[in-house]
């Protein structure tokens, strides 16, 4: 009963193949409003200085001296020189190279690219203009070694369609182009397009940090429900390095 | 995670979604040790076996992956033959299993060496936030800590901690006596970054002024969107049986639910007439 079934045009072409999703658990757009910028989330209650007068750990309850080296086999402690050590800076900003320009061949998709983070409702954001798309600047920049690299766009405008309409059509190794901010441009190929149940988005798969590095694009599908003023579905376009 | 068949019959009962965060019940605790004591070389020694070895102030170790349980930490002099004449300790310290923790080697309020050791929160963080930890480890009264030129966190005394969940971004950060304004730390730029709980460590001592902060990174805490909208009118909306095709078991059920919720609405209608 709760599963996602999901349209798959696979590389390989054909059929209906059902892809069971593991629904992870964040369909809900149910949070309520953001953490208030620099309110206090949790209080000083944490803190658990341990036991910290001496002598209370002369000896084991054995008789044993808790000083006393154990033999070496049983050990459980790693080798000093396998211990990772360093200043206690704070951690160099990394610094992303984002993704500008849109283009989909074949298609009337060629938009610019914003920088994109949380809206409302724990929601991705979505630029509002039609030829936008919002690159998720929180996860992987396109060309990054590892992880998803997400853009999203509107699927439709309050009274036509926008250009990632498109997306639900794309055919297998349709070319995309990625161009970005002093950086060279990067291409892609279709692998997969799904439609997935917006009940059952699999937002860890779609924003996936690490593994491979590909690029999704998100829009909207499926049926337009009145009373959720939302479509049913998301269509998700997969895309590997050319 | 993820799997194809090649039927329509697709049902399946996974419940991933309840069955990831739970751990495993022998998972390795986590144990980093900060040294946050001034002018002091030491050795760090756990269950009697030299750890680290001439561990330097505003240095930080690890994390070491511990089975679950309970560990006595000592510190010695550095080059100390044995752990039997510690410095500070020994202490015996419980770790959990998955548990995350960092032992800290710092003065007390008065100026004592002694340890410490904190829990560190590494639970999700909501998507699009950081998380900023600031524990007080020095030789030092009551302090605020001010960004920005007003207090976010007030009266924090030595060996609390206070946790806030930011937006990313970097903070300009002063620490100061508890009720004024006059740095005592700082400004110091803060980083806070999303998906990570940083963890800053005001450590030394306020009458030899060599107060100063270190900096601990718990990274890879991130938490995805809940969802992507795409839509505003409707203008692309698919009817007929094209794009469900492949749902048909899953979707037969949706629309049974959705008509017993609209059954259910007629009824809650008609009770309130």
């Amino acid at each position: 009963m709760p599963n996602t079934t999901t349209t798959t045009v696979a590389r390989a072409g054909l059929l209906l193949s059902a892809v069971l999703v593991a629904a992870a658990g964040c369909a809900a757009p149910s949070q309520p409003a953001e953490g208030i910028m620099l309110a206090p989330a949790a209080s000083d209650a944490a803190a658990t200085p341990s036991a910290q007068s001496p002598g209370d750990t002369g000896t084991q309850p054995d008789g044993r001296d808790p000083n006393q080296a154990p033999t070496s086999e049983t050990s459980v402690i790693p080798d000093p020189a396998a211990i990772p050590v360093h200043r206690a800076l704070p951690a160099a900003a990394s610094e992303k190279t984002p993704p500008t320009r849109l283009v989909v061949a074949g298609t009337s998709i060629d938009v610019s690219v914003v920088a994109v983070g949380i809206g409302a409702g724990n929601e991705m954001e979505i630029p509002d203009s039609v030829d936008r798309a919002g690159w998720y600047r929180h996860g992987p920049a396109p060309g990054d070694d590892a992880g998803t690299a997400v853009i999203a766009a509107h699927v439709d405008t309050l009274s036509g369609l926008a250009p990632f309409s498109e997306l639900r059509q794309l055919r297998p190794d349709t070319q995309i182009t990625v161009e970005r901010a002093d950086a060279e441009t990067l291409t892609y190929r279709v692998s997969e397009v799904e439609l997935m149940d917006k009940d059952q988005f699999d937002a860890a798969a779609v924003f996936r940090r690490g593994g491979k590095p590909q690029l999704k694009l998100v829009t909207c599908g499926g049926e337009w429900l009145d009373g959720r003023q939302d479509y049913s579905h998301n269509v998700v376009v997969t895309a590997v390095p050319d | 995670m993820r799997k194809s068949i090649y039927t329509v019959s697709a049902l399946g009962f996974l419940a991933l979604g309840a069955a990831a965060p739970a751990q495993a019940a022998d998972q390795e605790a986590q144990l980093s040790v900060l040294h946050g004591v001034p002018d002091l070389t030491v050795d760090v020694w756990v269950n009697g076996e030299r750890t680290l070895d001439d561990f330097v102030p505003g240095e930080l170790a690890g994390p070491l992956a511990l089975p679950a349980g309970e560990y006595t930490l000592a510190i010695t002099a550095a080059d100390a033959e044995n752990a039997d004449d510690p410095a500070i300790g020994p202490v015996d310290v419980q770790l959990e299993s998955g548990g995350n923790y960092t032992a800290v080697a710092n003065l007390d309020a008065e100026g004592n060496p002694t340890a410490n050791l904190f829990t560190n929160d590494v639970s999700a963080i909501d998507a699009g936030k950081g998380k900023l930890t600031v524990r007080h480890t020095a030789a030092a009264p009551a302090v605020d800590v001010l960004a920005g030129g007003s207090a976010v966190i007030e009266g924090l005394s030595n060996p609390d901690e206070q946790t806030l969940t930011l937006d990313p971004g970097t903070i300009s950060a002063t620490v100061a006596a508890a009720g004024t304004t006059e740095p005592v730390i700082g400004p110091a730029d803060v980083p806070v970054t999303e998906g990570t709980h940083t963890i800053v460590y005001a450590w030394g001592s306020l009458d030899d002024g060599n107060l100063a902060v270190a900096v601990q990174n718990i990274e890879g805490l991130h938490s995805a969107p809940g969802a992507v909208p795409g839509g505003r009118s409707g203008a692309a909306a698919e009817t007929g049986p094209d794009y469900t095709s492949a749902a048909v078991a899953g979707g037969a059920v949706l629309l049974l639910l959705g008509a017993g919720a609209a059954a259910r609405r007629k009824l809650a209608i008609r009770a309130t007439k």
